[in-house]
């Protein structure tokens, strides 16, 4: 073999060496990151699998959540179009397939009468508020339900709001229960009517023998003063004109008789609060008197309508009244006083029966509308938990107080009770009021 | 015609006293009206005869107690009580403060007059007999101590010497002081005499007692 004997050549040769080794190390520690590139790639991928799987799973999960879930759950546009609801929900609507709701508006199954409050409320939403609604719908199949929705609004990730989130839940059940109370609580209070009036027959008898009497007498004078020759046209004419105001004073109370015994069923309606309590004094005039009770009436100068039944208003009046002159009893009979006043507070109307009997101890003053609690022998203990009932039913409250005008007096001298109640004005009334 | 007499008719309810005050004025009744038992009392001063109508149950003073002051003060009006449903314990005790009658409304027109009317001359009674008794009364208060002394032993039915012997004195001068007695009482006869006397005990003495009585309730 013949080795290079140029010396240069060895140079060459070693410069090569040098170039190849270089490259060499060059190559490896190329490969070498590509393959930590490579892992790490690697790595990548499966943790984003694994995320992707994970939200797949996550989507399963709520939409099975959602799916699962027994009341309506539901997406809504702000014009009414229904963008997404869950097997619970096409139930109610009683669709049989999804496309038989989604896509169209809600208004066409809310109940007319809903319609304008459930706009407001989707408009509120959308402005990102949140609420509570209860309405009726009629279902695809044409049934009358109630519903009870909570709704919030939808937002993306610009906190912009993109949908109404609505759940609704069916409430017909509980309305039923409720109109089952109301029914019930309305046999109860005129139940107690009856018995009211039963309790108060003979003093009503009392009542209307007045004008018979009256009647009577006028009549007789009449009578005798024709038979003598001694009455005047002009006289006769006046007496006669007493007898048809004596009778209709008898038709009055009977027909108010007649009306308080009355099972009423007519909607709440503004009621003129003092002829209610007028009303009520009627009834309850005769047996005052009969225990010597004085009533005062101290009538507010003004006082709008009041929202609700008249005649379970007049009822709680009248159960005041006759326990305010029963509590009297023990008291001498020129001391029995009553007073009843009408006053407006905090835009509610109030009546107040202040009576200045012994009053009651403050444990037997936290009791007394307790059902069945009675501090009389005859007592059934059911007035004043029914006047409480009424009262609340008509948004107002119903409390005992001890009366401060008396409470100076030696407890012997008796302290009195007073029963507040307050009850809803007729609402264009409060805002008449306001503008005033 | 029946002679006009004063009805007083005391009731809270406007139109029962007036269509009563109608009825009353048609036989000629001079009527007037109370609202209230203090109304009454406040105008009526006991000197003016007639007869009261008054309601049991008012507010206020009741008809009862109206009652007991006309007993206390002594005035001999008659009362005839009027309710609008009675029951017997109230007419007892109606009765027993003296009322004259109770009448249940509705009453019959012609019994509430007829008891009016008997209750007018019971009123008339009742102040002649109260005007005798006065008298008596008056004349008694003339007597001297010993005539009065004499003249209870004679009414008890002592003879004139049985009555000496017990003063010790002789029975002339009892005949005088007897003839005196006689003459101040305005008897005509010993059987007068007895009557005055008696009057003097059972109506002088029930009426001060039911003047105390009454005082005392």
């Amino acid at each position: 073999m013949d080795y290079p004997t140029h010396p240069l050549a060895w140079v060459w040769l070693l410069a090569l060496l040098a170039l190849m080794a270089g490259l060499v190390l060059y190559v490896t520690r190329l490969n070498l990151r590509l393959r930590h590139s490579k892992r790490v790639l690697e790595t990548e991928i499966d943790e984003r699998c694994r995320a992707e799987d994970k939200l797949a799973e996550n989507e399963n999960r709520l939409r099975q959540i959602i799916a699962s879930e027994p009341e309506c759950v539901k997406l809504q546009s702000l014009d009414g179009i229904l963008l997404e609801m869950n097997p619970a929900g096409l139930r109610l609507v009683e669709a049989g397939q999804p496309s038989e709701i989604i896509g169209t508006s809600v208004y066409n199954i809310i109940a007319p009468e809903f319609r304008d409050d459930y706009r407001a409320l989707s408009e509120r939403v959308f402005a990102g508020e949140s609420g509570v609604m209860e309405f009726q719908i009629v279902s695809l199949k044409g049934r009358l339900r109630w519903m009870e929705t909570h709704v919030v609004p939808l937002c993306d990730a610009r906190d912009k709001v993109i949908a109404l989130l609505g759940i609704t839940r069916d409430i017909t059940a509980r309305k039923h229960a409720e109109d089952e109370v109301r029914l019930h609580y309305r046999e109860l209070a005129h139940a107690s009517r009856v018995n009211t009036m039963g309790e108060m027959a003979s003093g009503l008898a009392h009542e209307l023998n007045q004008p018979l009497a009256a009647i009577a007498n006028y009549s007789r004078g009449c009578l005798r003063r024709i038979r003598s020759g001694a009455g005047t046209v002009d006289d006769l004419t006046l007496a006669i004109e007493q007898v048809c105001n004596q009778a209709d004073r008898a038709a009055d109370i009977i027909s108010s008789l007649r009306r308080f015994v009355n099972k009423e069923d007519s909607p709440p309606r503004p009621q003129d609060l003092h002829a209610i309590v007028r009303e009520a004094m009627l009834i309850a005039g005769p047996e005052a008197s009969q225990h010597q009770v004085e009533i005062i009436l101290e009538l507010a100068a003004t006082m709008p309508p009041v929202l609700g039944h008249a005649i379970q208003i007049e009822q709680v009046v009248l159960n005041l009244v006759r326990n305010a002159v029963e509590a009297m009893d023990d008291v001498p009979p020129p001391q029995r006083r009553l007073e009843l006043c009408t006053f407006l507070e905090d835009d509610m109307a109030v009546v107040e029966v202040r009576d200045n009997g012994p009053g009651l101890s403050r444990e037997m003053q936290s009791r007394i509308f307790d059902p069945f609690f009675t501090t009389k022998a005859a007592g059934m203990g059911m007035g004043l938990p029914i006047c409480r009932s009424i009262v609340e039913a008509h948004g107002g409250t119903l409390v005992s107080l001890a009366n401060p005008d008396t409470t100076a007096c030696i407890a012997a001298e008796g302290a009195g009770l007073i029963f507040h109640f307050t009850l809803c004005l007729a609402a264009q009334e409060v805002e008449e009021v306001i503008h005033d | 015609m029946i002679e006009r007499q004063n009805v007083f008719v005391v009731d809270d309810d406007q139109a029962a006293r007036e269509s009563l005050r109608w009825l009353l004025e048609s036989v000629g009744h001079r009527v007037a009206c109370y609202a209230s038992a203090r109304e009454f009392l406040d105008v009526y001063d006991g000197k003016v005869p007639g007869c009261l109508v008054l309601d049991v149950r008012m507010p206020g003073m009741s008809g009862l107690e109206l009652q007991n002051h006309l007993l206390e003060r002594n005035w001999c009006l008659p009362v005839i009580v009027v309710t609008g449903h009675g029951d017997i314990p109230m007419a007892v005790r109606a009765m027993k403060s003296g009322a004259v009658d109770f009448l249940q409304k509705p009453y019959n027109d012609q019994v509430l007059l007829d008891r009016i009317q008997q209750a007018l001359e019971l009123c008339n009674q009742r102040r002649r007999n109260h005007d005798e008794l006065a008298q008596i009364q008056a004349r008694h208060h003339q007597l001297t101590p010993r005539e009065r002394e004499v003249a209870a032993l004679v009414v008890a039915g002592n003879a004139n010497k049985v009555i000496a012997i017990e003063l010790g004195l002789s029975p002339k001068t009892i005949e005088v002081h007897r003839a005196n007695v006689m003459f101040k009482m305005q008897a005509h006869s010993l059987s007068e005499l007895v009557q005055m006397y008696m009057r003097l005990q059972t109506d002088g003495a029930a009426a001060s007692a039911n003047a105390e009585t009454h005082a005392l309730t």
